[in-house]
């Protein structure tokens, strides 16, 4: 498996609305997309609507086979989704919490916890996580609480990352931080990654790709260098925009 | 071992007292009282594992510390269901079967009004299950209220729960539901365990969570109706022992389930000991007696939930 990731045409109904209107576009494997837009652009939407956390229409395609035919066990093997934020109500040690992102890979004996070690402990090494082993998940800070999920991402090892904001909360030395580890840890899988953000700087830092959304509908994809436009910008974020490179030679997005 | 040691505990004490050793040289006397509470004991045994086994997978499924069959209104619906069928005629009042239709219809109904948007809201889910007991309450009484034979201490059995009519045939009519649902309830002990970072979470590693829900709500309304069915309404057992099991042996599920069933037992069998010993030789219902219990535990679970 690649992990070449295409959808056509994805729509999502709530109750409430239309929250996703026929979304379509291509990622090439062990690309980093970035999809960016205001909130309630159906970013997160996208990333269920793929994962099949919520019901969608049209159709998503993991190596040119539609996902919805696959088994859900067998979709958690190609797909690892890091959640935007998650409230533990009861104890749980993080081992065992990294150790869940092992759950697709057990043919139906999950009973049996042997075998799991290596690939939860060389995961917790890489998220660097590896000290809180025996800790309660619930008592971590924000950043080592993303570390915890990352690990647990990781040892999904699916070739597939759905990440959900994964820096929201993260004062900006975390967010450093864990934007270092992301990059480390996909640089060794090369995995193909599908990353929500409304932060277009970090777009910029660290994609290959962009879907930008507005209310539902895609406005452009591609490679950030097409993309990556004002008049882009404008009609993503309702705002007029400028793009300019910094002292250090970054390029960085100025709202106006 | 503390199940084991309640349970000789529970047969030794009582309004007459009996010694170890009679027990165990099986003296007439002794005889006699092993087969009046004998009967009782197992029964408080296996209606606690349910109510905690229950507890202990509804607390896990739902992700909140404060679910018990007893709070979200599915022993209310049993009692309701069971007295619903013997006024109609077509049922003894001990049916498992009618305790069943009555408690799933409770929790489906209680599940339905907890949710907003989606997903399942706290506070939401409580008011649910005060309003779901306090309309069932009102059906039972309803009834014995229409019927003539009923007495009064028959109508207390079902709204408090009492162990006082247990007997070997109640007892092996209630192992089964007891057994099946346990078994199953044990077996998903590792899905459930995935359930506690949450529902999505859970579905976003492999699992059908749609299914799971389904099967354990069945297991545990299945395992609550057969406890209700012939003891009454017994509240907060499957609350306290699994946050007791949980402070000992932690929160994996598969080891949580098992310890917390045991401890469940434990609890009702010391329970039912204390109702029939404090004010010997009148008894306490032991619903009463659990509430006593139960109440002040469960605000102390409320305050830190909040």
């Amino acid at each position: 498996m690649t992990g070449s990731l295409e959808a056509r045409g994805v729509s999502v109904r709530y109750p409430s609305g239309v929250a996703l209107d026929g979304v379509s576009f291509r990622v090439e494997p062990g690309r980093v997309a970035m999809v960016a837009g205001e909130n309630g652009s159906g970013k997160t939407t996208l990333l269920k609507a793929i994962a099949r956390l919520v019901p969608a229409q049209g159709r998503v395609d993991l190596d040119g086979r539609d996902v919805s035919g696959m088994a859900r066990r067998e979709l958690a093997r190609s797909m690892a989704y890091l959640p935007q934020s998650v409230d533990l109500v009861f104890p749980i040690r993080v081992f065992d919490l990294v150790a869940q992102g092992r759950a697709p890979w057990h043919a139906g004996g999950l009973w049996r916890s042997g075998g799991e070690g290596p690939a939860v402990e060389t995961a917790m090494r890489a998220a660097d996580v590896s000290h809180l082993a025996s800790r309660d998940a619930a008592t971590l800070s924000g950043g080592e609480r993303r570390r915890v999920f990352l690990a647990r991402l990781l040892a999904q090892e699916a070739p597939v990352w759905l990440l959900d904001e994964p820096t929201a909360d993260l004062d900006p030395r975390h967010r450093k931080e864990f934007l270092s580890l992301l990059r480390e840890v996909h640089a060794e899988s090369r995995a193909t990654v599908l990353w929500v953000t409304h932060d277009v700087d970090e777009a910029l830092a660290l994609a290959d790709d962009v879907l930008f959304l507005r209310a539902g509908r895609a406005v452009a994809s591609g490679p950030v260098s097409d993309c990556l436009r004002p008049e882009v910008l404008q009609a993503t974020f309702g705002l007029p925009a400028r793009i300019e490179s910094d002292s250090l030679g970054r390029r960085r997005v100025l709202f106006l | 071992m503390l199940l084991l040691a309640a349970v000789v505990g529970a047969l030794l004490i009582g309004s007459v007292r009996l010694s170890l050793s009679g027990l165990v040289r099986g003296d007439s006397a002794a005889r006699a009282l092993f087969a009046l509470r004998g009967p009782r004991v197992a029964m408080a045994a296996a209606v606690g594992i349910a109510l905690a086994l229950a507890g202990a997978a509804l607390q896990a499924l739902l992700k909140n510390p404060l679910a018990d069959p007893f709070l979200l209104g599915t022993s209310g619906g049993a009692a309701a269901g069971a007295a619903v069928a013997a006024w109609l005629g077509a049922l003894p009042l001990e049916a498992p079967l009618a305790s069943f239709a009555g408690g799933a219809i409770a929790s489906a109904a209680v599940a339905a009004l907890g949710r907003r948007g989606g997903r399942i809201d706290l506070q939401r889910l409580l008011l649910a299950g005060i309003a779901a007991n306090a309309f069932f309450s009102a059906v039972i009484l309803a009834l014995f209220s229409f019927s003539s034979g009923a007495t009064t201490r028959s109508m207390l059995f079902w709204m408090m729960g009492s162990l006082s009519d247990a007997d070997p045939r109640r007892l092996l009519a209630l192992l089964p539901y007891l057994a099946a649902g346990a078994a199953v309830l044990v077996s998903l002990a590792p899905v459930l365990n995935l359930f506690l970072v949450g529902e999505e979470s859970a579905a976003s590693l492999g699992v059908a969570v749609e299914k799971v829900k389904l099967v354990v709500f069945f297991a545990a309304c299945l395992l609550t109706a057969a406890g209700t069915a012939f003891v009454g309404i017994i509240g907060f057992v499957g609350l306290v022992a699994p946050h007791l099991a949980r402070l000992r042996w932690g929160n994996d599920q598969r080891g949580l389930l098992p310890a917390a069933g045991l401890l469940g037992g434990a609890l009702l069998v010391v329970a039912d000991a204390v109702s029939r010993t404090v004010f010997s030789p009148a008894e306490l219902p032991v619903g009463a007696t659990m509430a006593l219990v139960g109440v002040p535990f469960f605000l102390v679970m409320l305050r830190r939930a909040g």
